[in-house]
């Protein structure tokens, strides 16, 4: 298992998605139209979640039947008896698989502790639908045994129960948490545009520019001023 | 349909693993995490901000209730997730340029792997088993990975030159100054929205429209 790597953590959860017609739509196709519906960037639900870096959601509908023709063995013991049997040469084809029920994927990777971060889905979940708050309940809702989840504990056992561990987890990033990325990637682009527009200006106005340009970023303050999580223009 | 969000590009890949095989996978999983220099590799491919590999083994698909029906597999399956900045093919191929045997040792035990290498057979591998994200968050859409990581550069630097010069002498504040600039140089940067440079362009570009439209 290896869900971890440094202070970050890689959840996968694949909830099942009942197999069921609503008013002529399956349940499948709700939720993924509920997955397609959520406002993206500053708006997307999971902005507000606590330390989430990146995350995403989609619906696995089925496995994909490999029809490819390349071979990774050196040697195929059906592939050689294929040479002289149809059967053979049939059985030597990969074999079919197809899912008996639709999964709901949600893959994040986030900053801390897994009970705290559940607890800031179920808490913090919110986007406007067409004039609908939804909580992260909308999204779930026609997941196999989701009606069972009433609170905060018990959307940390179904999401437990749905989890998958990873088994190898890269983390490419930095450590931090996601308020710190947020405030220094603010200061980067702060200080980028302060160099630029500073060039060439006295040692001694300069150096008031940037009393100025300190007060404002006030560089060790993480809650302000900063990016807001989802921030997609400057 | 949204495989991006901002500089970010979600990829999804399920793959069928023969189950006898699986253990055989995860040992390699685990030499990698043992052996640095096979995650060295990736380090090199400073584009991705975090990937993970899942294996499910057939009869651990997620099963909550007696109603729903069990999953009969002839196979396991590999689930890949990555988080990179660039386009598809940039991607795909920057891991078979930089990492091929790696690659290949983490899908080696895979039904009709072709390799990595040459790359056509290895992007229609990916293509084929790939699965579109239906919803894709980036708390940071405007920055790079490598912008994350410069960016602490950027604010440990002004935090230390903040103290240690700011009331110094102008002459001498401007000395500290222009050498704190040398030190970033490969740190700085503006960040602006993405110019989009992959297939799902259309699709990002008609979800905002109908975002738009639906907000007048």
């Amino acid at each position: 298992m290896a869900n971890t790597s440094g202070k970050a953590t890689a959840l996968t959860v694949l909830s099942p998605i009942v197999n069921q017609i609503i008013d002529g739509k399956s349940c499948a196709d709700i939720t993924r139209e509920r997955c397609y519906r959520l406002p993206i960037h500053e708006k997307s639900p999971l902005a507000k979640v606590p330390n989430t870096y990146l995350a995403r959601l989609f619906v696995l509908d089925n496995v994909y039947y490999e029809s490819l023709t390349a071979s990774d063995s050196i040697f195929n013991f059906s592939e050689i008896t294929s040479i002289f049997s149809d059967s053979a040469r049939l059985k030597a084809l990969p074999r079919k698989d197809q899912l008996k029920s639709k999964y709901l994927v949600f893959s994040t990777n986030f900053h801390g502790d897994l009970d705290e971060y559940l607890t800031g889905m179920w808490e913090k979940w919110s986007y406007d639908d067409n004039g609908q708050q939804r909580g992260v309940q909308h999204i779930w809702e026609h997941c196999v045994a989701f009606d069972g989840v009433k609170d905060s504990s018990s959307f940390i056992s179904y999401m437990k129960r749905c989890q998958l561990d990873a088994t190898l987890f890269f983390n490419g990033s930095t450590d931090d948490s996601l308020q710190e990325q947020l405030k220094s990637l603010y200061l980067k682009q702060e200080f980028s545009k302060f160099a630029a527009a500073n060039q060439g200006k006295s040692a001694a106005d300069l150096q008031q520019a940037f009393k100025v340009f300190i007060e404002k970023v006030q560089p060790e303050n993480l809650d302000q001023p900063s990016w807001v999580p989802g921030q997609s223009t400057p | 349909m949204s495989n991006i969000a901002g500089k970010a590009y979600a990829m999804n890949v399920i793959t069928p693993i023969p189950w006898y095989k699986v253990w055989l996978n995860r040992l390699i999983f685990w030499a990698a995490l043992k052996i640095p220099n096979v995650l060295n590799g990736l380090l090199t491919l400073s584009l991705i901000h975090y990937a993970r590999w899942v294996i499910i083994p057939r009869d651990k698909f997620p099963r909550l209730d007696p109603s729903q029906p069990k999953e009969d597999l002839n196979y396991s399956y590999m689930l890949f997730f990555s988080n990179f900045n660039g386009s598809w093919d940039q991607y795909v191929d920057s891991f078979t340029f930089a990492i091929p045997s790696g690659l290949d040792l983490f899908w080696k035990m895979n039904v009709k792997y072709p390799k990595s290498v040459p790359l056509t057979p290895f992007h229609n591998y990916i293509q084929h088993n790939q699965i579109d994200t239906a919803h894709y968050y980036n708390a940071y859409p405007m920055a790079a990975s490598n912008d994350v990581k410069s960016a602490k550069n950027v604010k440990k630097a002004l935090i230390d030159f903040n103290a240690a010069s700011s009331n110094k002498s102008p002459d001498e504040f401007l000395e500290d100054y222009n050498k704190l600039l040398n030190q970033l140089q490969n740190d700085f940067g503006e960040m602006r929205p993405t110019p989009i440079v992959s297939l799902a362009a259309q699709a990002v570009k008609e979800r905002v429209m109908e975002e738009q439209r639906q907000s007048h």
